[in-house]
């Protein structure tokens, strides 16, 4: 059959998918039935020798179509929740073997450090300088913390900061750890150090140990388990290129990071919460230390309670 | 063929043609994308109210910008952020489908391991040693960055008078001399007298006599 002909009997065939394509025919239900014709056409067309433009002006047609019909995204409203509260914890219970790898890298330093600098304060200058330890002990007094932010605005201020800081800190964990985990397992144990030093140092001084400790345990347990998560789910990925099983690297990749998504989304949503927490409620001056420690604590315990129960038997 | 062309198969049988895109043309748009951002940022600096709630309103708009611009645009926006788009360039999932929300998050998450040690070194590394050109995100996403290509329009038939070919052609033979017909208002004159005289073995005669002789026989093999 001439091209001439073969246009002319399909012309209608293609202006009616790219009708549907373009928008201006609404009723797509046809659309399935006029792709199959259209892969016929692009077959023919290739196997007679038409013109390649015809022939790429077909390829492409279909190329639209494959996509409108398989890459439609369903809706599925629920999926969030069932990540959160489901796979979320039923992962992270899977991986606990790399979630204590990151606490001991975590805690482990920061607890070690602490202890030195406990013991022998000297220490202390050699983790951070003279000028540093002064203003976080400045920035811990009594009736300090309020001031020093102003207001709600400085709330704001810090909220900002502590989302643009932190959460990046997460991501950047995470994708560190591809490495092998060592970028990330550095990450922690620096991150931890920080805190062993500081919370050692400014332990010694009996004006700021509440205002410290009582600042840092409400939010603590969102925070710092959002790092460890994003973290241990980066080291994951680096575990699974210097191992990969019985997959090619790059599936064993691919595989790895679809499984790890939502410990990732969980984390930085909790790094995300904590953020508020830190800026709107933590630094307050208002509230009892008392309440601080009871919120802090029961923060912890909640925290524990979703990662040891949640989503059981759910799977 | 040698088209550095990605072929996937369909379950209709039919193969997709994708042509994945080198690290310059990448490279460009990132660099597009990242100006576009600091210009942004900076107008937002300017026109934030001075004190800590302005810089408070300015740190989240930075952070919600840096992670979320390329994310949203890819996942909205057919998979092209506003470089790409200038470059002509689109990012899909492996098997040609547009990417989601679970893909591009973690490819851009990745950008920031491509980016070490210095300016995106493992990702260029990754690209060089990988056939499609993916850099570790994509690996790790399951995506690709291709060529998008535009609809151009169709050709309108020659006006020559039609001969049938002196002997038959294989296909591939017919769709050359078709295609050059195609490509006729891009090539000048003399490349084509130049083209007609290499193909005297088929035609019999030289130069613009030559091209004549063939428009001939292309307008027979379409009509």
């Amino acid at each position: 059959m001439k091209q001439v002909q073969f246009e002319a009997d399909n012309a209608a065939l293609w202006t009616e998918i790219g009708a549907i394509l373009d928008g201006s025919q609404q009723d797509q239900r046809a659309l399935p039935a006029l792709y199959r014709r259209l892969c016929q056409c692009l077959a023919l067309c290739s196997q007679r020798g038409y013109s390649p433009t015809l022939t790429d002006h077909l390829q492409k047609m279909v190329g639209a179509c494959h996509r409108r019909l398989y890459g439609t995204v369903v809706e599925r409203p629920t999926t969030l929740m069932r990540w959160m509260l489901v796979d979320f914890p039923c992962r992270v219970r899977a991986e606990w073997r790399l979630l204590l790898i990151t606490c001991l890298a975590f805690f482990g330093v920061g607890l070690v450090v602490g202890l030195l600098v406990w013991y022998q304060p000297q220490w202390a200058y050699s983790f951070a300088s003279a000028q540093q330890l002064d203003q976080f002990r400045e920035m811990y007094q009594p009736s300090r913390i309020r001031v020093g932010r102003g207001g709600s605005q400085g709330d704001l201020m810090m909220f900002g900061h502590y989302i643009w800081n932190n959460v990046s800190i997460g991501f950047r964990s995470f994708a560190g750890g591809i490495f092998g985990g060592i970028p990330a397992l550095i990450s922690l144990g620096l991150n931890g150090l920080h805190l062993g030093v500081i919370g050692a140092w400014l332990s010694r001084d009996p004006t700021t140990v509440h205002q410290f400790w009582s600042f840092v345990i409400t939010h603590s347990s969102l925070e710092i388990t959002g790092l460890l998560l994003c973290a241990m789910s980066g080291i994951r990925l680096g575990l699974t290129l210097i191992h990969p099983g019985r997959l090619t690297r790059a599936h064993a990749l691919y595989s790895a990071s679809q499984t790890m998504f939502p410990v990732i989304v969980g984390g930085s949503l909790m790094t995300m919460f904590a953020a508020f927490f830190e800026a709107f409620w933590s630094g307050s001056g208002a509230i009892p230390i008392q309440v601080k420690y009871a919120v802090g604590g029961t923060g912890w315990a909640l925290v524990i309670g979703f990662f040891l129960f949640a989503g059981r038997g759910k799977q | 063929m040698l088209d550095g062309r990605l072929s996937l198969t369909t379950p209709e049988g039919v193969s997709l043609q994708l042509t994945p895109a080198g690290p310059y043309l990448r490279a460009v748009a990132w660099l597009l994308d990242f100006l576009l951002w600091a210009v942004v940022c900076f107008l937002l600096r300017l026109a934030m109210p001075s004190g800590k709630l302005g810089e408070g309103i300015f740190l989240l708009l930075l952070f919600v910008t840096y992670w979320g611009y390329p994310i949203i645009s890819e996942v909205y926006f057919n998979g092209r952020t506003v470089g790409k788009r200038a470059v002509g360039l689109e990012v899909v999932r492996s098997d040609g489908l547009p990417v989601g929300w679970r893909e591009s998050t973690l490819r851009n998450l990745l950008l920031v391991a491509d980016f070490l040690p210095i300016m995106y070194a493992t990702g260029l590394v990754c690209m060089m040693f990988d056939l499609r050109f993916r850099r570790l995100g994509d690996i790790v996403a399951g995506t690709q960055v291709i060529y998008y290509e535009k609809a151009v329009p169709r050709a309108t038939p020659l006006l020559a008078h039609p001969l049938p070919l002196p002997f038959p052609l294989s296909p591939d033979q017919q769709r050359t001399l078709v295609d050059l017909f195609e490509r006729e208002s891009r090539l000048p004159l003399d490349r084509m007298a130049e083209l007609g005289s290499i193909a005297e073995p088929l035609t019999g005669v030289r130069g613009t006599e030559s091209v004549e002789r063939m428009r001939s026989y292309v307008a027979g093999l379409t009509k």
